[in-house]
This record gives structure tokens, sequence and C-alpha cells, in this order.
């Protein structure tokens, strides 16, 4: 299990954060990941795998009028 | 953005792993190593012109010299940026250029790095211009490829030709944005009107070609905003179930992909920049030209549609209508009327719900038959508030008359017309759902000119990010925010610019919803303008004083306390029970969780009853603690404290707030 902005998750090992923003529907393009409050770089989201019962935070920035 | 494949190479003896495609000039600069390059820049796609930037490259068959600025890293190879044969080609060019340019500083630099202390050469067309144009195409390039613009270009031929504007006139479509002085390595071109004569011009395009860098090299991975503007957000509003559908009845619609910013992408005009003003290379405007109206005085015409932006798309799924053709069409009309498309479909949102409720039928309406999805009546209500004929003569006064009036005339219940009728002092809301956000609901409610969200727009930081969790957190992001844009509004300054483009270390910096770099960047503008320097904290002040003072003067015209940020309840929750069961799971659990009672077994009557009077405490719990942060008093009224600390206690002022117990 791992937390993603408060929103509990089912976790499986491999479970990169790239399938952690599909699974939420997370559609907005200016995110910033935090694993554990570690950040990862927008280019490693396919490749960098959560630990179980880390601490995921997706922060949307914001954008529009 | 997925990740690419890497590959290793060896650069100088140095390994390096680098992504497919980098370009040999960048995998050198990524590990430090100088190869010498005059025609290339990250902004522009590499051209290979100026040939100082060959390097020898060995793919284990055979060596070969190549531009490294244009040669992609496909397989394993090694690099020799300096070798034998490396650096005498270079310098055979490097002659040459001197020889033609003996004065420019940049080729006089390069050469003596080369060790030539005079070309053997003697260039026929020698120019002795320090500032000449050397033919390195930097700024056409980026005119054409990053401002999507084609002012310059090389001009005349033979021995002597220069980057210049065609037929050396000013071109009037030069939107004046200063990237090619910027990007020019000479000094060729130079930025010479100041009509405005600011304290330091560049400071001022400094800090806006910060902004042009960033739109050139990452928009379209980012928001993509040159190429659909705020339409963008149509489909990303509907996946967080924000997207009003049905007068804020609910978030998301099936048919949403109809009215997404890929069909519009279809219409929009391609390939020009469409600023709002001079110099903007955002560029978010949008169009759509050649569109045939299908109603109204100018059936059958075809004319150019400026939009549609998100607030007029999500206006059209406020109303039921997924249709763009439509969304275009009210979009046009409402602007020649001169109404704004916010306020019209939000109005016609209410109409139709209060059709279909039975509030409205045809005879009260005049013949129009307005459920939600009625796109042709909406055309002819929205053409009858033009001429100020018929039922649009009601409409066009907007919802806060409507609800009076068709509780006066019609015998609606005030209850329910004043529960969905989404307008807060008298402005009709724009296009967000805000039930899920008590911070986004304060935004509305609280905002001065009423239910805007340019003062604050909170959701995603409440909602989904839940940064803000107490009511302390959104009543100090209810403070800063505020009076940031507020900021905006002083100047006369475009929001978009601040948070619809991000620098590439953003997501490093404390507080990255802020964007601080960009923060910095209006600090910069408003230095360059006034030669007054400025920080975070001194721009946030000038907002709080004209902040405080604009509540003073809503406090004077009647508007300006506790009971004029009320919201209607449809802001805040599910008014009907057919919206309480659309999203049944959502509002149980708050139910279980945040308020303690279990709702098995009760009827969605009461849980309705139950939700609204946690939702409606909570929305008051908010009001107190956004008053006590801004130093106003537990009935919105800014105190006599705040308003001399601010420096804005003149006479008449302390008289009006005393009087409401400021």
């Amino acid at each position: 299990m791992i937390t993603v902005n408060g929103i509990k998750l089912d976790w499986y090992e491999g479970k990169t954060v790239r399938d952690v923003i599909q699974e939420m529907n997370y559609l907005f393009p200016l995110l910033i990941a935090r694993i554990n409050g570690k950040l990862i770089p927008r280019n490693k989201y396919d490749s960098t795998e959560i630990p179980d019962k880390a601490t995921v935070d997706i922060i949307h920035l914001m954008s529009g009028g | 953005m997925a990740d690419r494949e890497m590959i290793r190479i060896e650069i100088d003896g140095k390994s390096v792993s680098v992504e497919k495609d980098t370009t040999i000039l960048e995998a050198a600069q990524s590990i430090d190593i100088y190869i010498p390059a005059l025609c290339n820049s990250e902004l522009v796609e590499p051209y290979g012109a100026c040939r100082l930037c060959i390097v020898k490259v060995d793919d284990g068959r055979k060596t070969k010299l190549v531009t490294s600025c244009n040669y992609p890293v496909r397989k394993p190879i090694r690099v020799y940026t300096s070798s034998e044969m490396v650096l005498r080609n270079r310098k055979i060019t490097l002659e040459m250029m001197l020889s033609r340019w003996p004065n420019v500083q940049v080729i006089k630099d390069l050469s003596k790095n080369a060790g030539i202390k005079k070309p053997r050469y003697q260039h026929p067309a020698v120019d002795l211009n320090p500032n000449a144009c050397i033919l390195c195409g930097l700024c056409m390039r980026i005119c054409e490829q990053g401002i999507w613009e084609n002012i310059i270009n090389f001009t005349t031929r033979g021995a002597v030709p220069a980057g210049r504007m065609s037929y050396g006139s000013d071109q009037p479509h030069c939107i004046g944005c200063g990237a090619c002085a910027e990007i020019c390595p000479t000094g060729a071109i130079t930025m010479v009107d100041d009509p405005n004569q600011p304290n330091d011009a560049e400071m001022i395009r400094k800090a806006g070609m910060r902004i042009t860098k960033e739109m050139i090299k990452y928009d379209e991975e980012q928001c993509d905003m040159r190429g659909v503007g705020t339409a963008h957000l149509v489909e990303i509003m509907d996946a967080y179930d924000l997207l009003p559908v049905m007068n804020y009845r609910f978030g998301k619609h099936e048919e949403t992909p109809k009215i997404s910013s890929d069909i519009f992408r279809k219409y929009f005009t391609k390939g020009k920049p469409d600023g709002c003003w001079l110099g903007c290379t955002m560029a978010c405007a949008k169009a759509i030209e050649n569109f045939e109206l299908k109603t109204g005085p100018y059936k059958g015409e075809r004319v150019l549609v400026d939009g549609p932006e998100y607030e007029t798309v999500g206006g059209s799924s406020n109303m039921g209508i997924f249709d763009p053709y439509f969304v275009a069409e009210y979009n046009f009309y409402c602007d020649t009327y001169g109404l704004d498309t916010i306020s019209f479909s939000t109005g016609t949102s209410f109409v139709m719900e209060c059709y279909e409720a039975g509030v409205l039928d045809k005879e009260k309406t005049g013949g129009l038959e307005i459920p939600f999805g009625a796109k042709d009546a909406a055309l002819e209500l929205l053409h009858q508030i033009g001429r100020g004929e018929g039922f649009g003569l009601i409409a066009g006064k907007g919802i806060r008359y409507m609800k009076k009036y068709f509780v006066e005339n019609f015998g609606a219940d005030p209850g329910f017309v004043f529960d969905i009728g989404m307008e807060a002092k008298g402005m009709e809301y724009s296009e967000y759902v805000t039930k899920e956000s008590l911070a986004q609901q304060g935004g509305y409610g609280i905002a001065l000119k009423g239910a805007q969200h340019d003062e604050a727009w909170l959701i995603f930081m409440d909602m989904v990010n839940k940064q803000i969790p107490t009511f302390e957190d959104k009543a100090e992001a209810l403070h800063y925010f505020p009076m940031w844009r507020t900021w905006f509004s002083l100047c006369g300054l475009c929001k978009l610019p601040w948070n619809d483009v991000e620098p590439a270390d953003n997501a490093e910096t404390d507080e990255p919803a802020k964007v601080p770099a960009h923060v910095q960047g209006y600090c910069e503008f408003f230095e360059g303008v006034t030669g007054k320097p400025q920080t975070m904290d001194s721009l946030i002040r000038m907002s709080e004083k004209v902040y405080n003072f604009q509540r003073v003067f809503n406090l004077k015209m009647g508007f300006g306390k506790r009971e004029h940020d009320a919201i209607p309840y449809r802001s805040a929750g599910p008014v009907t029970v057919e919206e309480y069961e659309s999203r049944q799971d959502r509002y149980d659990t708050q139910l279980r969780e945040d308020v303690g009672i279990d709702p098995s077994g009760m009827s969605s009557e009461e849980k309705v009853a139950l939700t609204r009077k946690y939702r409606e405490a909570q929305y008051e719990h908010l009001l107190d603690a956004v008053y006590k942060r801004r130093g106003w008093t537990n009935n919105g009224v800014p105190t006599i404290a705040k308003l001399t600390e601010l420096g804005i206690d003149f006479p008449d002022v302390i008289e009006l707030v005393t009087k409401h117990g400021g």
C-alpha cells in the first residue's frame, strides 16, 4: 500500500511514478513528483519505481486564467 | 514524456551516457567539454552553417569530420574535439571569417584561441564594422522557429548579404519581442525604440526574454499555450471532475471529447502567433478564421472568431451543449454584442435548469423551449439579449436580477433559485466546479469583484494536492494569491506568463506554486520601468494597500461585509438528490469520516441536508480564518489598525469603517 496525495493505493513490485499518474488519471502537465519527499525529475517518471509504504506527492501547479 | 533510450559514447576519452538523438555538441557540453560554435543555440534547430563545431567521429568502421551541432548520437562512437585534423580545419574556417569581419569581437576571440594572429587570406568584401552581421542565421531562425514569425531574412545577393527585414523596411508584423537582438552574437541587431522611456529597458528585455526562452523550449510539452491557448484545460478539468456541466451540477460529461482542445486545434489558425499585445511571446489568444455563421444578423457571412478560450468552452458544457460550432458561434456573437461569454453561459445555464425544474415554461420565456442542450434556443436567447427584446430583456440583466424576478413574478421557490443561481455580489461564476474545494469556494465568494477565479485558483492545491488542509492554510493561500494576482491588475499586466509556463528548475524551489523565478522577473519588470527595486514582499504590500482600499470601496457601495461574501449553495455542495446520488460515494465518505455520521439506511434527502449543514458551517469557519489573516473584523471589515498599518487611514475611510465596526 502507498499513499498518493493522501489517498491509499495498492502497491505492486515495479510500480512507477508514471503508473501512479495514469492510475489517478492525472492529465495535467505541470506536475511535480516526490517519493518520501525526494524530487523525481519528469524524465524519470517511467523508470522510477516506488517502494512499498511510500508517501507519494504529485503536486499540481496552477495554470489558466 | 517516456524515458528515452540511452547510448554511451566517448568524447576525448571521457565516457558519457546520453539519450538517443542527443547531438554530439550537447553531449560534450553536458560533461563540460568546450566546442566552439557560432551559429548554434538551444533555442533553435541546429544549422551547421558556421562549421566551427566540427569534430572527428570514429564509429568503429571509419572516421570522418562532422558538424557536432547537428550530428545525432544513435550508436556508440568515439569523438575527438581537438585532433590535429579538427584544429587545422577549424583554423582555416576562422581565418576566412577573420579576414572578412576583422573587428567583430566574438570572431577575434575565437581566432585568438585558435592561435591566429593574422589571417592568410584577404576577403574582397571585408567589413570593418565591429557589430557586423556574420550570417549565422540565428536571428531569422529564432524569429521563425521560436516566435512563429518571419520578419528577418537574408537580404541582397552576392558577396554582401545580411540578416534584415525585407526590403530594408519596418515590418508591421514584427512584435518587437527582442528575441533576434538577444540571440545575435555580434550586436548587429539592437532594439532602438523605447517610446515609454523606461528606467532600464535592458532589464525589462532580459526579464521578458527569460519567459520567451521558456516558451520556446517548454511550452509544447507543458501547457501548449501557443498551440491551443487556455482551451487545453477543457479535457483536464473534465478528468478532475471540475468542468461545469448543466449549471455546475456535475464536473464531467461523456461528450466532452467533442469540445476538447484537440477539436479546436483543427480549427485554430495555425503557425502564427496570436498575442493580445505586441511583444507577447505566449501568444495564446487563438482564433478561428473563415467561420460561417448560421444565425443572427450576420447569418451566412464568414467571420473571424476571436477564441474560444477555456471559459467559453466550459460555459458551453455548463449549458449541456457539446458542439464546437455552437461554441464558435456564441463566442462570436457575445463578442459582437459586447457580452461576456462567462456571464451569458452561466446565466443561460441557470435559465435552462429553471426551465427543466418548471420555474420557467414556454409561456414565461416568450416561446423559447430552453432545456439543457438546446443550442438553437440558447443562440436565440443570445440574439434577444443583444437586441434587448423578449425574454432576453430579463436574462440579459443577469442571475441576481432573474432570481428576484422569477420569485416575484413566476412564483419560484426562493430557496431553490438562490441555491442554483451561480452568482456572488451580482457577478456570474466562471467555469469551475468548486464543490470539493473549500478554499476555492472562498476564492469565488470573497473575491472583491464577485464570483471570479482570477483572485485565487486554488482547486489543485486544495482538492488534489491536499497542500492546504487546515483553515489557517487555506486562509494563508487566500491572502497571498489574491494579493499577488491583484498586483497584475495594478500594473495592467496579464497573469498568464506567470504560471502557464514554468522554468525547468521550478520544481526544486521551496514554493513552486508561486513560481519564484517568475515573481523575481516581475520585480525586475517593475524596477526596469520605475527604477525602484522590489522584492516579492514589496509587491504583495502594494497590492494589500489597494485590495483593502477596494474592500472599503465595496463597503461604501453596500457590498463589503460578511453577508456579501455568501455563496450559492451549489458552489459548496449538492443541491438536489440527483447531484448527491451522482457522487454518492464521495458524499457518504465525507459524512462517515469527516462529520462522524453513518449514512447507511438514510434517505438521500436526509444525507443532502446533513451534508449541507456540514459544508455551510465549513464555509463560515473559512470566512473567520480569512478575515483574521487579512486583518479584518469578523464581519469582513478592515480594522483601523490594519488600515493604519497600510497607510490608508484617511479620515473618510476611518469614518466609514468605524460606522461598520472596523
